[in-house]
């Protein structure tokens, strides 16, 4: 069987001057294609870390990850953060082709067609010339995810994206950005502390514990397909699981 | 003009209100300087105040004429004037370098930490008489002067602002692949632009501390020349003229790097 995204046996230690410690404990498991996994766990367990390391930014102490059976590198994956990020000295089109541009200029003039769909499908063509300050909250983020999708990453990195935003806007977005992953066949992993947002969007959550992290449950989110996370939130299921993570998380191991 | 067409009378008040308080401010700056100069003139002429030391606005302004007309007023300026700017641009450019140097070598920046420290608190015009004896009387004295006195500032807060530079910035650099002088050429820079934008501001004032300095210490021309030589031969009329074509000129200066900043602000 062929696993797409596998972490084998990951540790890793944190070193400071003081001290040494363990803040990922025997992490294992599987992303399949186009699979939409979210990580939970209590504040300061290590998710951002776990991130880090399939982005290749750590070195696991010991253990390895692999991506489609070979060692993962930087520029396969794509990475959303809690701010936008974007440039604000660049207009909205040169941020999205940003990534392009720095692999090689000639693939920008390859790629214009399929960027210039990008763009019109999600709704961005007509601020393209705008530049960032001059856009709302969300529409950054929606740009945010569009740049890093405009170099087809293998996998897609998402910390928090929607903890910045307000309320109405975290919704409206979250619809969006799962539309916008399934659309592109994106594999995605989600880190984070929004228990209904993790039960809402993904396929598989992954409960973890106090730190060291290590795997408290993973459970599959068994919906009717084809809701959106909001109507996903509205579904009887929806409470159930929210239930038994609130209580997987809180529970003492 | 607005995105809402219907422009209510209200809206129009509060617009001329905006400009009235514009205006007035301005209008009591002008006010400010007027009555300064008047008092200073009836005070000299009463004679409360003595001329011979406090000069008076009537007296600046006839030895101006006399300077320029028998004293080559104008020479002593472009003098000044020239060895300010290529004392900025030095600076300048050789401070960013240093910052960019600093920023792209984490050891470099460790090891050179303290001195850069040290540096920054030394008051630069003790080196003066050094700097005399090792670039010589001249010229090129007075620009290292300017040159020592702005260019640790430079480094100091081109690379602070290069180090304040969003680590999930440079994060979403690396996963598209980026290497070091992108990152430097693509966001670093780019991203300090503002701060570069002030740092020029700090150095047009630093710059002419600098050369008036330089000037005070060796020089045989130029405005701090002039002051110089005004206060040894006891004509304070002389020392106050430079004075104000001093402040003048670096008004004039800052004005040019503001308009230049404001091209830049988007």
């Amino acid at each position: 069987m062929d696993k797409y995204l596998e972490l084998k046996g990951v540790h890793f230690n944190y070193f400071t001057r003081k001290s040494e410690f363990n803040a990922i404990n025997n992490l294992s498991f599987c992303v399949d294609r186009g699979e939409f996994i979210s990580i939970v766990g209590p504040s300061g367990c290590g998710k951002t870390t776990i991130l880090s390391l399939i982005a290749g930014l750590y070195e696991p102490t010991s253990g390895e990850i692999l991506l489609e059976g070979k060692k993962i590198n930087n520029i396969d994956i794509g990475y959303m953060f809690q701010k936008d990020q974007l440039f604000e000295w660049r207009t909205i089109y040169k941020n999205i082709t940003l990534g392009l541009e720095l692999k090689d200029r000639s693939c920008i003039n390859k790629e214009r067609d399929r960027i210039d769909c990008l763009l019109k499908k999600y709704g961005i063509f007509d601020f393209k010339n705008k530049y960032p300050r001059e856009l709302s909250g969300g529409m950054r983020q929606r740009v945010a995810l569009i740049r890093t999708l405009a170099v087809k990453p293998k996998i897609l990195l998402l910390d928090e994206p929607f903890s910045a935003l307000d309320y109405q806007t975290r919704l409206d977005l979250c619809d969006d950005v799962k539309r916008i992953i399934t659309e592109q066949e994106q594999t995605a992993i989600l880190v984070t502390h929004d228990i209904s947002e993790a039960v809402s969007l993904s396929d598989r959550v992954i409960v973890l514990t106090k730190r060291p992290a290590e795997i408290k449950q993973d459970i599959k989110l068994d919906f009717t397909t084809d809701l959106t996370p909001f109507e996903r939130r509205k579904d009887v299921n929806f409470s159930n699981y929210f239930n038994y993570i609130w209580r997987t998380l809180n529970e003492e191991r | 003009m607005k995105k809402g067409n219907n422009i209510t009378g209200k809206y129009q008040h509060f617009l001329k209100a905006q400009k009235i308080d514009y205006l007035t401010t301005k209008a009591y700056q002008i006010l400010l300087l007027m009555v300064f100069v008047v008092i200073w003139e009836v005070l000299t002429k009463v004679g409360i105040v003595d001329p011979f030391f406090f000069s008076s606005p009537s007296r600046i302004c006839i030895t101006f004429v006399d300077l320029v007309k028998n004293g080559n007023l104008l020479q002593h300026m472009l003098i000044t004037l020239y060895e300010t700017f290529l004392g900025f641009i030095i600076a300048t450019v050789l401070g960013t370098l240093i910052a960019i140097l600093l920023w792209w070598s984490k050891k470099t920046r460790d090891v050179l930490d303290p001195y850069i420290v040290v540096l920054n608190s030394l008051p630069k015009i003790a080196l003066g008489p050094l700097i005399i004896i090792w670039v010589g009387a001249g010229m090129s004295s007075i620009i290292t002067m300017c040159v020592l006195i702005s260019i640790v500032i430079t480094t100091l807060s081109m690379l602070s602002s290069f180090l304040s530079c969003d680590e999930d910035k440079i994060l979403l650099m690396k996963s598209f692949g980026a290497k070091k002088y992108q990152i430097l050429t693509k966001l670093i820079i780019p991203y300090s632009i503002p701060d570069f934008m002030s740092v020029l501001k700090i150095n047009v004032g630093m710059s002419w501390v600098g050369i008036v300095m330089g000037e005070y210490l060796v020089s045989k021309a130029g405005l701090g020349y002039l002051i110089v030589y005004g206060s040894q031969i006891f004509k304070l009329d002389i020392v106050l003229t430079s004075t104000v074509v001093l402040c003048v000129l670096a008004c004039i200066m800052y004005g040019i790097v503001s308009l230049i900043e404001r091209k830049f602000k988007r």
